[in-house]
């Protein structure tokens, strides 16, 4: 020790390097394995140990008590499903009630995949930081760093390191245990004495580096916020723009410039035309000419040419009503059509109309807040004017689509649209219901209600 | 020089015999067969008896082929990998594999049921009384006929058997002359043999499971039949170590970092059955169309939703969260516990993807079937004690031993 302080003194040092431990070097695991148990068996548990190679066994040796990471990484994954779970249930359930390919709302298996994947990220994102911090990594600087023997530690040799804040340590004792199981050689490990401040072009580097990561927000902040007369920038201007046509657009091509084709004529689906031709049209068109309407008469749908397939008269539907539209289903109201119709109802037409049929849908309210003028607002199904539509002119509606409302025939199949009538028709029902609509065991319960509104 | 090693004997215990277990798990098999029959007869329907017969065989058969076909993949897989640690068990795992040539001879009654011309299992073999034009199709261009078939099974069984005795059989020669080259040659042609596995074992999957009800396709189908058979090979062969070790032998060469790691090997195979099975579920769920959602519709209903609903948390998430962790796969009475829990639902999810088509669910009439599987795994033990009396059950010139009995798992 004095020989040492002289030393440093001589050399006219600032000030002393601090000790920092021993460490300790062996040429085989072997021998590392066997001081390591040594140390740990003195009752050291500030100790390391630095191979070119894993060891097995190492952690037995040094004394190293399980971690509790796996329980912190549990906690975590079960964090990860419950967001996963909440969040979706939230979305999907509460928030934003959409219905899509006619499947329930809030959780449904469709979740568990996302379930899954937040589970698995909050427990990795927890087992890398958890080994970091455990650790106390990240560390720019080790103390054995300073002893240049050190550097064989990922080639050849094996090292094992006392620290000195060890509750037990003691300069002299530490030593002689370390000499006793003969290394090839033991140092004291000092303190890196170079400045432990960054150096500055690193400070002034890091800075540069955030300040240029700060730039695409702040483009992207600036287009946010400003308007600009320059068409949009398109990097992958082939796939902005593809050479081909989407429902609702104009083209050249066609004579009547719609994109979107009507059904080539005469095009029978797989099952279809079982019934008479009213069941299919929504009318019966060998009245047609009975009621001295000028348009002409076709006697099946199947020969009937592409004009056919446009609303029967253009503009307002309302006006729409010198065809001999059906007045009456040709579907049986029962209760599982009402459910086949709700269901078809929800997935195909709640989006614009909304749940209720008031024209208030999802899409309808988005396109509504954005204060588009190309947008139509969807009819109110309770409209006085639909109110008054027979049924024949309601499917009509569906089968052949009306103002900006595309058909839906290809999605829905004939019964299903049938199905869809008679959902419409009792929802409009259920608006302007009289007494005698409520079963007779359950009206009490209605009239001795304190507040019913007298419909 | 002596060790621990030295002084054990490394063969099958002398009590442990193969005839009782046969003739106990044949006698089983008729009990649960006859038990079966007698409930089942109470009901309509023309052939009942022989149609849940069939079915009842078929799925307690590929019960116990499936755990053969484990194994054979669990060694290809350790030479794959050129894997040292598994070196003291690997023999265990070699004497189930080796079972595969016997167990074609149970396949032999379902391809008496193929030939006489029965509708069931396989629907598809009375073609007269077919409606379902996808079924017709697939009969029509000779891919469901019972010629083609039985040429495919046979096929199968041959590859298998093939690989099983090239494998076992370097293995024993390595046994004498403690040759390197034994390993070499198996390392060699380990990659090629898992990829036959994998098709044979899929297309095994499709002909004997999936085509009972040939209307239903499921690509993935494979996958899950494999994914189940390996959990219930691990427990298995974690099972039968036990067991040696309780009765004296091998307790220096199996150690408990061999059991950690067939348990997390077990944990990680529930883990992938629950993946597999819930990946095929979610496909048909999200289509919902109706030609691939009846094969669930099947098995929701008539009282088989209950075992359905149950495979949830019996296949999943009990022995999941029960093997999770490494105190409990280092944990022998543990282990054992959650071995046998994985067997018996790797018995339920094989009634589960067969029986359902043989009727509605009944609980004496599955009791029976139960009787008849527990038959089925007693034969399938004593086609191993048969494989194993006279073997050494440690590969004791196997270069890599050293490395598998000086193996630990890091403490983590």
């Amino acid at each position: 020790m004095n020989t040492h302080d002289h030393k440093v003194k001589a050399n006219k040092e600032p000030r002393p390097p601090k000790a920092c431990g021993w460490m300790a070097e062996f040429e085989n695991e072997h021998d590392l394995l066997h001081a390591a148990e040594k140390v740990r068996d003195a009752g050291y548990t500030k100790t390391d140990a630095f191979t070119p190679f894993p060891v097995h066994g190492i952690d037995h040796a040094l004394g190293i008590k399980p971690t509790v990471l796996p329980f912190i990484v549990l906690c975590a994954g079960l964090t990860g499903l419950c967001t996963a779970l909440l969040m979706q249930w939230w979305m999907n359930g509460v928030d934003y009630r959409y219905i899509i390919s006619g499947k329930p709302f809030g959780i449904t298996p469709a979740s568990i995949p996302v379930s899954f994947e937040l589970t698995i990220l909050f427990s990795a994102f927890t087992t890398v930081l958890g080994m970091l911090a455990l650790n106390g990594l990240p560390r720019f600087s080790n103390p054995v760093f300073t002893n240049p023997k050190f550097d064989r530690a990922t080639d050849d040799r094996f090292f094992l390191y006392v620290d000195s804040s060890d509750k037990y340590y003691n300069r002299e004792s530490v030593r002689e245990l370390l000499s006793s199981v003969h290394p090839a050689s033991l140092d004291e490990v000092v303190e890196d004495a170079t400045p432990s401040e960054l150096p500055r072009g690193i400070l002034l580097g890091s800075l540069l580096l955030v300040l240029a990561g700060l730039i695409p927000a702040a483009i992207v902040l600036n287009m946010r916020a400003s308007f600009s007369d320059l068409p949009r920038w398109h990097v992958f201007f082939d796939m902005d723009f593809q050479p081909k046509k989407k429902p609702q657009q104009t083209t050249t091509i066609f004579k009547d410039g719609r994109s979107m084709r009507p059904q080539v004529p005469g095009t029978v689906s797989r099952g279809q035309l079982v019934a008479e031709d009213p069941f299919y049209l929504g009318y019966d068109p060998m009245k047609v000419a009975a009621l001295g309407n000028d348009k002409q008469v076709y006697v099946s749908a199947t020969d009937a040419p592409e004009s056919f397939f446009q609303p029967p008269v253009a503009g307002d539907g309302g006006t729409a009503l010198n065809l001999p539209w059906l007045d009456k289903l040709p579907i049986e109201a029962n209760e599982a059509n009402i459910k086949l119709g709700k269901v078809k109802y929800e997935t195909y037409c709640s989006a614009c109309h909304g749940y209720s049929g008031f024209g208030d849908g999802l899409v309808a309210k988005r396109a509504a807040s954005l204060g588009q003028d190309t947008w139509a607002p969807p009819t109110s199904l309770h409209a006085d004017r639909v109110q008054k539509q027979p049924v024949g002119q309601i499917f009509h509606t569906i089968s052949k689509g009306q103002g900006k409302m595309a058909s839906y025939a290809s999605s829905i199949t004939t019964e299903e649209r049938w199905s869809i009538v008679l959902y419409v028709k009792a929802l409009q029902r259920s608006r302007n219901a009289k007494i005698e609509d409520v079963p007779v065991e359950q009206r009490s319960s209605l009239t001795d209600a304190p507040s019913t509104p007298a419909n | 020089m002596t060790s621990k090693y030295d002084l054990e004997t490394i063969e099958l215990p002398n009590k442990w015999k193969a005839s009782p277990l046969f003739t106990g798990g044949l006698i089983l098999l008729v009990i649960g067969a006859v038990l079966g029959l007698f409930v089942r007869g109470q009901e309509a329907g023309p052939d009942a008896e022989l149609r849940f017969l069939s079915h009842s065989y078929l799925a307690n058969f590929m019960f116990v082929m499936t755990i053969a076909l484990g194994a054979l993949f669990f060694i290809l897989v350790q030479f794959v990998a050129r894997a040292g640690w598994s070196t003291s068990i690997r023999r265990i795992a070699e004497l189930i594999m080796w079972t595969i040539p016997i167990l074609a001879v149970l396949f032999i009654p379902i391809l008496v049921m193929v030939f006489t011309g029965r509708s069931f299992p396989y629907e598809w073999n009375a073609p007269d009384q077919i409606h379902s034009s996808v079924i017709k199709a697939k009969i029509d261009v000779g891919y469901l006929t019972k010629e083609w078939f039985t040429l495919r099974s046979v096929l199968y069984f041959a590859l298998w058997s093939a690989m099983a005795y090239f494998f076992f059989g370097h293995s024993r020669k390595q046994d004498e002359s403690g040759d390197v080259e034994h390993s070499l040659a198996r390392q060699k042609w380990s990659g090629p043999c898992i990829m036959i596995f994998a098709l044979s074992v899929s297309f095994a999957a499709f002909d004997w499971v999936m085509s009972i009800d040939a209307d239903w396709y499921s690509t993935i189908f494979g996958v899950y039949v494999f994914a189940a058979g390996m959990m219930a090979f691990f427990a298995t062969m974690i099972l039968i170590s036990i067991a040696l070790q309780n009765a004296g032998k091998v307790k220096a060469f199996i150690t408990v970092e061999h059991f950690h790691d067939m348990g997390k090997f077990m944990f990680g195979f529930i883990m992938f059955w629950s993946y597999i099975a819930f990946s095929q579920l979610l496909l048909y769920w999200y289509g919902n169309i109706p030609e691939e959602t009846f094969w669930f519709a099947v098995r929701l209903k008539d009282g088989w939703q209950y075992v359905a609903y149950a495979l949830i948390p019996l296949h999943f998430a009990i022995p999941f969260l029960g093997t999770i962790s490494r105190h409990v796969r280092r944990h022998r009475t543990g282990l054992t516990f959650w071995a046998v829990w994985a067997i018996i639902v790797h018995w339920l999810d094989m009634t589960f993807l067969v029986m359902p088509n043989a009727g509605p669910l009944n609980v004496l009439a599955l009791a029976g079937h139960f009787l008849g599987g527990l038959g089925m795994f007693g034969i399938f033990l004593s086609f191993f004690l048969m494989r194993a009396s006279k073997v050494p059950l440690v590969p004791m010139k196997d270069p890599r031993l050293p490395e598998a009995l000086t193996y630990a798992n890091p403490i983590l």
